[in-house]
């Protein structure tokens, strides 16, 4: 194993989630069922066609990757990355290519060995059409993977990047060809749940009963050692309201987005525990560039770049935050999550006088009811919102209010999430209320603020600057770290200076659990990541605890 | 009566249609698709090719002549947000619907009948007053508020039964068959006290009201001149013609606690139909919303077509007009 682009990165931005893995104080303490109450009745998904992080946490136990990302979350090189299913890898001298040496030990819950002919499998199954995977574009990089022998995988990139070897070890979730191979690319939706869900993780798929419940149990001849828990069950609730009042009840043991009005009475549960976690989700308002209307032509209010910086001075996003938040909230760092950020970027200041006078300098003049105009065209504006985020929604009133000081008329423009996302992505609004979850990689940050995130990402609001673009493509093909560091940090800079957006708040997940419960490496990445070393001493333990793996007696 | 079934049978088959229509063209004019995410990961050419596969990339009139031949063969689709067949997520959900819906109405129309005839029998006294305004009380709350109470009250400060969800997800599989039922009757005790005691107000009303009106007639005035005692009066004299228009309120009562079992289930994280339907017009999931909308539709035409046949035979006035 070496580390081929050693770059730094993603290093520098600091570390993130709460590992608590410097020894193993559970050893020994196997045993115990961990109930998730879940609002919604998601069904689980296959690792090629997951959308939400629900099938993620569950998938993540189940399948398994060739390398895990390491606690520092580098994504450059493999620097921090740990075995998973490949014991080893190494390097083609041409770096085009790796050879992945799996573990032989490994087996599908199935009994079947993991096989290198699996991996080919799954990339196969990844970039097939038919199977309709939103990781298919992830993968671009990756030209193809051939079997050296059973146990060796190689992987062949069409060109060389920094980000390689994550496309490889991270994106791709290892699946059995021996069982997924016989159903339909275009049917894996519609596939048995209890039948495909076979993989080679640390829990196997026991039972899911659509709408009610989903149980994993531990695989207890797993090659990498059985996991701690015996058996985690994600129940299904109809809302976030009746799952956390599942969760204060005590009929479950984990609520994963606990809000922040409900911390409070959650302190006052000697049971009960929360924990923070700052994830890639961020939340800013996108100023759309391109007139509503005619996508073609310019907006006739926020093309001009001094009018869309007097109207980020004019908002005060500390006042916004504690009003929303109270003191538990993350102020947006930039066009990133803040687990990511670059401290050294400067952001623009709230000053009300200055901004005014920005606007007056631009020509947008107050009239005798306070709000300003140019050539007879009122400063007037929507926000567009979704009715699903409580948060956003205040957020949308606090804005309206801080733009009125400043002679903007702001009308709020609520829908319901179908209707927010038909907007957005018709770009039919002026400013939207909008949140991303980003990826660990750098590369991720092209889909939001480059010109080629215009088509096939979510830069709905048309921001481009070709400058932006092109440093961006050099951080990305640089292998010098310090300079690739320069190049994001002044792509960086001139996005928060052209303000095509505000930037709000970061999520930061309340992560509510019981207190017999002992959390091991909780991270950015998913409160689930280290689940399988989660343990519960056998002194705390409760009824259903005690329950082991025996099966449930036979049904009469 | 064959004659008059069959012809109630027809009006019910083309209000289901009607309003299986007008469904359909409704969820189809809203804004976004089931395949609509704001996800840049999943590109428009998958998009499209999704749509496609579920042939909603063709004209609507067309989609509507394709989903009403399949209906017409018993298929009612592919739920996109549950990814399993519509009939498979209707099947669970429906029977729990069901069991709270027949559970709540057979409570209500017992407890219902019982106290109207307990405040027309004490008409006057204090008892009566009490049971009156208690129901009247009752009758005034919405039925998603004396739900929140009642979780509140028996499931989180005293906490005599669970917050929610139709069984122990943990236990229940390891339970002996009456424990199981023990389990089912637990976790259904909330979401069915908080349907009943609405639907039990409203009846109790009714029934009062209903009763108050025969007390004066000639033959409860005869039954009395001839001796009868004034229990004997009202059981086997005034409450028999009393009850006729109650057959009629069951058959209203149907939809209105179909419409009460959305929030109750919403609250008490009852799997039921209710809490599938609205998570699936919020997902777009056309199939399931309209397979919701044509078993609602036959819920609340059957209701009231069993009324009516049941007035029929209990009242030969009806079968003769």
């Amino acid at each position: 194993m070496r580390s081929a682009h050693p770059a730094l990165l993603l290093a520098t931005f600091g570390l993130f989630g709460c590992a608590d893995r410097s020894s193993d104080p559970g050893a020994g303490e196997v045993g115990g069922t961990v109930v998730i109450t879940v609002p919604g009745g998601f069904p689980p998904s296959l690792p090629p066609i997951i959308q939400e992080a629900t099938s993620r946490a569950v998938a993540d136990q189940v399948f398994e990757r060739l390398a895990d990302i390491g606690e520092d979350l580098n994504t450059l090189g493999d620097r921090g990355f740990t075995p998973r299913l490949a014991q080893r890898w190494s390097w083609a001298p041409d770096s085009l290519s790796i050879a992945f040496a799996l573990d032989p030990r490994a087996r599908w819950h199935d009994g079947r060995p993991v096989r290198a002919s699996d991996v080919r499998f799954t990339l196969g199954l990844l970039k097939d059409p038919l199977t309709s995977s939103p990781f298919t574009t992830l993968l671009v990089n990756i030209d193809s993977i051939s079997v050296a022998d059973s146990l060796t995988a190689v992987v062949w990139f069409r060109r060389r990047t920094p980000e390689q070897f994550y496309d490889a070890a991270y994106q791709i979730e290892v699946l059995p060809e021996h069982v997924l191979g016989r159903v339909p690319r275009n049917q894996l939706r519609a596939a048995n749940v209890a039948s495909v869900f076979v993989g080679s993780g640390p829990f196997r798929m026991s039972q899911y009963e659509p709408g009610v419940r989903l149980t994993l149990i531990a695989d207890t001849a797993n090659y990498r050692g059985r996991p701690k828990l015996d058996r985690v069950i994600w129940s299904f609730s109809t809302d976030a309201g009746a799952a956390i009042t599942q969760f204060m009840s005590g009929q479950s043991d984990i609520y994963d987005g606990v809000p922040t009005d409900v911390l409070p009475r959650l302190d006052s549960n000697p049971n009960l525990r929360v924990r923070p976690v700052t994830g890639f989700v961020y939340a800013y308002m996108a100023i759309n560039q391109r007139d509503p209307r005619r996508n073609a032509a310019p907006h006739p209010i926020f093309a001009d770049r001094q009018v869309r910086r007097a109207l980020s001075m004019a908002l005060d996003r500390e006042a916004m935050l504690r009003n929303v938040f109270g003191p538990t909230g993350v102020l947006g760092a930039g066009p990133y999550p803040s687990a990511l950020a670059d401290s050294a970027v400067r952001m623009l200041p709230f000053d009300r006088a200055a901004a005014a006078a920005m606007l007056d300098s631009a020509g947008w003049r107050a009239g005798a009811d306070g709000i300003r105009s140019k050539d007879g065209r009122p400063l007037a504006f929507s926000i567009l919102v979704p009715t699903s985020s409580a948060q956003r929604m205040r957020y949308a009133v606090l804005l309206q209010e801080q733009f009125r000081a400043v002679g903007a008329r702001v009308t709020v423009d609520a829908r319901d999430i179908q209707g927010f996302i038909d907007r957005q992505n018709t770009r039919n609004f002026d400013m939207t209320l909008t949140a991303w979850s980003s990826d660990p990689a750098i590369g991720g940050i092209k889909q939001t603020w480059t010109t080629s995130g215009m088509v096939g990402g979510n830069n709905n609001m048309s921001y481009s600057n070709p400058q932006v673009d092109a440093l961006i493509d050099s951080a990305l093909t640089g292998f010098d770290p310090v300079r690739t560091r320069q190049y994001a940090h002044r792509a960086y800079q001139m996005i928060v200076d052209d303000a095509p957006a505000v930037w709000l708040y970061d999520f930061v997940q309340n992560l509510g659990y019981h207190s017999r419960l002992r959390p091991v490496d909780v991270r950015a990445t998913g409160w689930a990541f280290g689940l399988a070393r989660w343990w519960i001493p056998e002194a705390e333990r409760i009824d259903r605890d005690r329950l082991g793996l025996r099966p449930p007696p036979p049904q009469p | 009566m064959r004659r008059f079934v069959a012809v109630r049978i027809a009006h019910a088959v083309v209000v289901v249609f009607i309003v299986t229509t007008i469904a359909f063209f409704l969820i189809h004019s809203v804004p976004g698709d089931p395949f609509q995410t704001d996800n840049p990961r999943i590109t428009q050419e998958i998009r499209d090719r999704l749509r496609a596969e579920f042939g909603y990339d063709r004209p609507v009139i067309e989609q509507y002549v394709r989903y009403v031949g399949n209906v017409a063969r018993g298929e009612l689709g592919f739920s996109h947000s549950l990814q399993i067949p519509v009939l498979t997520a209707l099947g669970g959900a429906l029977k729990r619907t069901l069991a709270l819906m027949a559970s709540a109405l057979t409570l209500s129309f017992a407890l219902g009948i019982w106290l109207g005839v307990f405040e027309a029998r004490h008409a006057g006294r204090r008892s009566a007053r009490v049971a009156n305004r208690m129901s009247l009380l009752l009758y005034s709350m919405p039925d998603f508020w004396v739900a929140l109470m009642l979780l509140l009250a028996f499931a989180y400060w005293i906490p005599l039964f669970p917050a929610g969800g139709m069984i122990d997800v943990v236990m229940h599989d390891y339970l002996s068959p009456m424990g199981k039922l023990w389990d089912y009757a637990r976790h259904m005790a909330l979401p069915l006290l908080a349907l009943t005691l609405v639907l039990t107000a409203y009846i109790a009303r009714y029934q009062r009201a209903v009763l108050l009106d025969q007390m004066p007639s000639d033959y409860v005035r005869t039954a009395r001149a001839k001796g009868a005692d004034e229990s004997r009066v009202v059981r086997r004299h005034a409450l028999r013609n009393a009850l006729l228009p109650m057959i009629t309120l069951a058959g209203l009562a149907f939809p209105m606690l179909l419409g009460g079992a959305v929030f109750v289930e919403k609250v008490f994280a009852w799997p039921g139909m209710g809490l599938m339907i609205t998570t699936a017009i919020f997902a777009r999931d056309y199939p399931l919303v309209i397979a919701g909308v044509i078993v609602g539709g036959v819920m609340v035409t059957l209701g009231s077509l069993l009324a009516d046949i049941a007035y029929g035979l209990a009242d030969p006035r009806i079968r003769v007009r």
